[in-house]
C-alpha cells in the first residue's frame, strides 16, 4: 500500500507552452494498470492540445503499462502527430515506440462466444445426427473390410486378435464377477425380504436365476465392457491418430480398419459372451449365499430350482445378445477413436462420448430385445 | 551487470544414467543466450530444472536471486510471476480460445479488471504479430508458427525479466523461422528482456545469440560469443558449425 501511496498520483497534468505536458512519475507496471488507468480517466483529458509525455519522473515502465496510457490518449482522438516524448531514458522511449507499432491493430474479441438455448438445442441435434450418420458409415467401411478379410484370410491378425482377447477377457473376469455376484446378493435379499411374507422363499431362486442370466448379467458385463474396454479402445486408438500413427499404418500399405478395428471387433465379440456367462454364474452364487445365510434354502434345492426354472431359452437368450452387444461397444469405440482431431481436448471427449454412446445403445437395444422376444413368445 | 540465473555444479542422475556432472554458468540481465548440444545431451532437462519442473540430484540454481530448489513455495509462485516459458509446441491449453489463453495469466495472477485484460489481451497478440482475428479461434485451428507466437504472447504477458524458450524454431519453415527469431530479438532489445533459448537451428544462433553455451557428455564444453565458440576445437562443435552451407 505504502508504495501505492507516494505514486499515488501517477501521471500530472500541467499546461506549459500552449501544450499539456503529461509528468509520468513512479512505477508503471503490470500491477499498477488499474489504478493507472482510473488516473488517467479522472485527468479528463481532450483532444483539442498537443501532449508532451515527461518520463524524466519514470522509475520503470512495462508494455502493459504503456498499452494503456496510448491507448487512452488514442481513445480521447489524440493522433500520433499530437503527441511527442521527452526524458524517457532510451529503453522506455523503445518501448513506447515498439507498442505505438503494434497497437494500431484492433483488440480482438476475448471469448469464446456464448450460445444461446435455441442455438444450443440446434447444434446438439445436428451434432447427433451426425453422430449417427458417422456410425453407419463406419458399420459399411467395417462391413466392407470384413468381406475383404473372408476373402483372403491370411491378412487376419491372429496375435493382435489374442491380445486384444486378453485385455477384454480374461483381465475383465475379476470385475464382472464381482459385480455380477453383488448384484446376485443385493437382488437375492430384496426378492428374499419379499417373498417371505408369502412364504414362497424358494420362489428367489427363480427371480435370480431368469434376472441375472436373460438381462442382468448381460447389461452389467456389456457396461462394464464398454467403461473399460470401450474407453481403452477409443483412448488407444485416438492416441495413435494424434501422433499420426494412423496415417503410418495406411502410408505403409496396410489398411488401419483391419490392423487395429477388426481384432477388436472380433475378441470383444468372442470375450463378452463368455463374460456374461462368467456374470451368470457369479450372480447366481451370490443368489444362492443370501439364499443359504438369510432364508434358509439349502444350497442344494436352490440348484434344484435354478434347473427347474431356468429353461435353456433363458440362458441362451442372455448369451446371444452379448456379441449384439460387444458389436455395438466395439463400432462407437474404434469409430469414435478413428475421429479424434489433433488435439488433446478432442481426445478426451470422444473418450467420454463413447462410454456414454455405448452404455445408451446397450439399454436401448435390450430394450427392444425385451419387447421382440415377448413378441415372439420366447 | 546483474547475474539474474546461476547454475553451479549441478548434477543429475537418472538411475544409473548421467544427465549433468557439474554443469556450471551464469547469465547477465539483458543477454540473449543459446544452449546448444545434441539430442540427448540434458538441454531439456536442464530448462527443465532451472524453471523448477524437474529436482536436480545436486547443485545449486539461483533464478533471479530465489533459490529454486531450496525456497518456500510461495517463494517459487512469486518468482514464477518473474519469468515466462515457451514449450516447444506452444503447450497452449486445446480447451481455451487464443484471447482465453493470453487472458489466462492476467486471470489468475493479477486483479485487472475484465474490461482492461481484453484489450491487453488484444495487445499482446498484435505485440507477437498475431492478426487480430486469430484471439477468437482455437489453438488447434492455427498453423505451427502462428500456434508459436500465441504461446510467445501467453509467455510475456505478465511482462516477465527473462524468457525461457524451448527450441522456438522446430517445426518452423525457414521463412516463418528467421521472422521469429527477428521478432524474438526485436521484443528482447525493446523490453530488455533477457532470454535463454535451447535450439539446433545454427541460423537462428548466429542470428541474435550473444552468447552460446555448448553441453556436452554432461559439461559445459564450450561458453562464451558465438564467433569463439565456433572457434573450439571440440568436435561435436566442429561438426555442428561445419553444417551451416
Amino acid at each position: 500500500m505504502a508504495e501505492n501511496l507516494t505514486s499515488a498520483s501517477w501521471v500530472e497534468c500541467r499546461v506549459e507552452d500552449d501544450s499539456d505536458v503529461l509528468y509520468l512519475t513512479g512505477v508503471w507496471r503490470l500491477a499498477n494498470v488499474a489504478a493507472i488507468a482510473g488516473r488517467l480517466r479522472e485527468l479528463g483529458l481532450h483532444a483539442r492540445t498537443r501532449f508532451v509525455l515527461d518520463g524524466s519522473k519514470l522509475e520503470t515502465l512495462d508494455t502493459a503499462a504503456g498499452f494503456i496510457l496510448l491507448r487512452h490518449l488514442a481513445d480521447v482522438g489524440c493522433t500520433q502527430a499530437m503527441v511527442s516524448a521527452r526524458g524517457f531514458d532510451a529503453r522506455y522511449q523503445r518501448l513506447l515506440e515498439l507498442v505505438h507499432e503494434r497497437m494500431t491493430t484492433p483488440p480482438s474479441a476475448a471469448h469464446s462466444g456464448h450460445q444461446g438455448l435455441l442455438q444450443r438445442v440446434g447444434a446438439t441435434v445436428l451434432a447427433v445426427v451426425r453422430m449417427l450418420k458417422m456410425h453407419v458409415d463406419f458399420v459399411g467401411v467395417v462391413t466392407l473390410e470384413l468381406l475383404s478379410l473372408v476373402r483372403r484370410p491370411g491378412r487376419f491378425r491372429t496375435k493382435e486378435t489374442v491380445s486384444q482377447f486378453e485385455a477384454v477377457c480374461i483381465d475383465a473376469v475379476p470385475i464382472v464377477a464381482l459385480v455380477n455376484f453383488l448384484i446376485g446378493v443385493v437382488i437375492a435379499y430384496v426378492l428374499g425380504v419379499q417373498a417371505q411374507r408369502y412364504g414362497a422363499t424358494l420362489f428367489v431362486a427363480d427371480g435370480i436365476a431368469l434376472g441375472i442370466c436373460r438381462e442382468l448379467s448381460p447389461i452389467l458385463s456389456s457396461v462394464l465392457v464398454a467403461g473399460r474396454s470401450g474407453a481403452a479402445f477409443t483412448a488407444q486408438i485416438g492416441t495413435m491418430k494424434v501422433e499420426d500413427e494412423i496415417d503410418a499404418i495406411s502410408t505403409l500399405g496396410l489398411s488401419p480398419i483391419q490392423v487395429l478395428v477388426i481384432p477388436r471387433l472380433v475378441a470383444l465379440m468372442v470375450a463378452l459372451p463368455l463374460l456374461v456367462f462368467v456374470g451368470d454364474a457369479a450372480g447366481i452364487a451370490g443368489g444362492l449365499l443370501v439364499g443359504n445365510w438369510q432364508l434358509d434354502i439349502a444350497p442344494q434345492v436352490f440348484m434344484d430350482r435354478v434347473h427347474a426354472a431356468l429353461e435353456l431359452r433363458h440362458f441362451v437368450i442372455g448369451i446371444a445378445k452379448a456379441p449384439v452387444f460387444a458389436v455395438v461397444v466395439a463400432i462407437i469405440a474404434c469409430g469414435m477413436g478413428l475421429q479424434v482431431s489433433r488435439d488433446a481436448r478432442s481426445l478426451g471427449q470422444n473418450t467420454t462420448s463413447t462410454v456414454v454412446q455405448c452404455i445408451v445403445w446397450v439399454i436401448i437395444l435390450d430394450a427392444a430385445f425385451a419387447v421382440a422376444f415377448q413378441r415372439m413368445r420366447i | 551487470m546483474e547475474r539474474v540465473l546461476s547454475v553451479e555444479s549441478l548434477v543429475t542422475r537418472f538411475g544409473a544414467q548421467v544427465v549433468h556432472d557439474g554443469v556450471s554458468f551464469g547469465v547477465e540481465r539483458g543477454e540473449v543466450l543459446a544452449l546448444i548440444g545434441g539430442s540427448g545431451s540434458g538441454k531439456s532437462v536442464l530448462l527443465r530444472e532451472i524453471i523448477g519442473l524437474v529436482r536436480p540430484t545436486a547443485g545449486r540454481i539461483e533464478l533471479l536471486g530465489t533459490d529454486v530448489w531450496q525456497s518456500e513455495p510461495y517463494a517459487m509462485d512469486e518468482l514464477r510471476g518473474h519469468f515466462g516459458v515457451l514449450f516447444q509446441d506452444g503447450a497452449l491449453f486445446s480447451s481455451l480460445t487464443v484471447a482465453e489463453n493470453v487472458a489466462v495469466p492476467f486471470v489468475e495472477h493479477t486483479d485487472l479488471p475484465r474490461d482492461l485484460i481484453a484489450p491487453l489481451v488484444g495487445f499482446k497478440l498484435a505485440l507477437v504479430g498475431l492478426p487480430p482475428d486469430a484471439g477468437a479461434k482455437f489453438p488447434a485451428q492455427l498453423s505451427g508458427g502462428m500456434r508459436k507466437r500465441a504461446a510467445l504472447a501467453r509467455a510475456l504477458a505478465l511482462e516477465p525479466d527473462l524468457l525461457f524458450l524451448d527450441e522456438p524454431t522446430s517445426g518452423l519453415d525457414p521463412v516463418g523461422a528467421r521472422e521469429f527469431y527477428r521478432l524474438l530479438r526485436a521484443l528482447a532489445d525493446s523490453l530488455g528482456l533477457t532470454v535463454f533459448f535451447l535450439t539446433h537451428d545454427l541460423d537462428m544462433l548466429v542470428a541474435i545469440a550473444d552468447r552460446v553455451i555448448a553441453l556436452a557428455a554432461g559439461r559445459v564444453i564450450a561458453d562464451g560469443p558465438v564467433a569463439a565458440v565456433r572457434k573450439s576445437d571440440d568436435p561435436w562443435l566442429q561438426e555442428y558449425f561445419a553444417s551451416r552451407a
